[in-house]
């Protein structure tokens, strides 16, 4: 099992990361990049510009906040008691933000090539597998309902999903610790 | 793909940070996912505070269940609420009380 992160003499950082590692990070930073493509789609990101040739502008036409209780905590509303302000906000700024992710899951799911063993990354890398794991986690605890932040479960399953976030969260500290 | 969502915001050096004649504040809201170490890194990195504020700023936020982290004009705090959003922080923005 993995020691976790740590920084490398260039500023960068490395990590080991078995097979069964690899493949857990992959398939939720997969799972993240998928949910924001499709909500990309959905949202009219990316239609409509591309079609006439035009470049896009970043405005999304969405002003509501999302359905889906994952969306809505990637995307929070910026307003708390001004609906049509927080709208606009999200108009403007969703798009953007949503490719900004969309960026660190694809680094991650590149960087991951390297498994399994050594893993090295640059700083820049490193800073968007520090969001990347942080929206992971940000989704895993939103769909498994986890309210506290710190948990001791019985089971040693590995596949327990909440084993897994456990681990997450071990795995995005030492990335934070070698980072900082 | 190109990440157009900034990441960081350049101020003015000024001798204090809050503004009285600008009346607009971000707040950082607690969340139960987000790391403390992680949030105090952020605070660090987005608004060049030194490691002492950002780690009592991330205090606050933890005991306090949220804590206004920085002020200026309704435009400065649109803008430092898109890149905390860019963190996986939850903020709002506000007029002072």
């Amino acid at each position: 099992m993995t020691y976790g992160f740590r920084r490398t003499r260039d500023g960068g950082v490395r990590v080991r990361l078995d097979d069964n590692e690899v493949q857990v990070v992959r398939s939720l930073v997969g799972q993240i990049l998928e949910l924001l493509e499709a909500d990309a789609k959905e949202a009219g990101d990316d239609s409509g510009a591309a079609e006439i040739g035009m470049p896009s502008l970043g405005i999304s036409g969405r002003t509501a906040t999302p359905d889906d209780p994952v969306l809505a905590r990637l995307f929070p509303d910026a307003y708390g008691d001004d609906a049509e302000a927080a709208g606009d906000f999200r108009r403007y700024t969703e798009s953007g933000l949503r490719d900004g992710k969309r960026a660190a899951a694809a680094t991650v799911l590149t960087g991951l090539d390297a498994g399994p063993g050594l893993i090295e990354l640059t700083a820049e890398e490193a800073q968007a597998w520090l969001r990347a794991l942080n929206d992971v986690r940000l989704a895993l605890a939103t769909r498994l309902g986890l309210t506290d932040g710190f948990h001791l479960f019985g089971s040693m399953d590995p596949t327990d999903p909440r084993n897994v976030y456990d681990w997450l969260t071990f795995l995005q500290e030492t990335l934070v610790r070698a980072v900082r | 793909m190109v990440n157009t969502a900034p990441v960081e915001v350049e101020r003015p050096e000024s001798a204090t940070d809050v503004r009285p004649d600008l009346p607009w504040v971000t707040i950082v809201w607690n969340d139960p996912v987000n790391l403390m170490s992680y949030v105090t890194y952020v605070f660090q990195t987005v608004f060049g505070y030194p490691k002492a504020k950002a780690k009592k700023l991330m205090l606050d936020v933890h005991h306090k269940g949220r804590a206004a982290v920085s002020s200026g004009t309704r435009e400065e705090m649109e803008r430092d609420v898109e890149v905390l959003h860019g963190y996986g922080l939850w903020a709002t923005l506000q007029q002072d009380r």
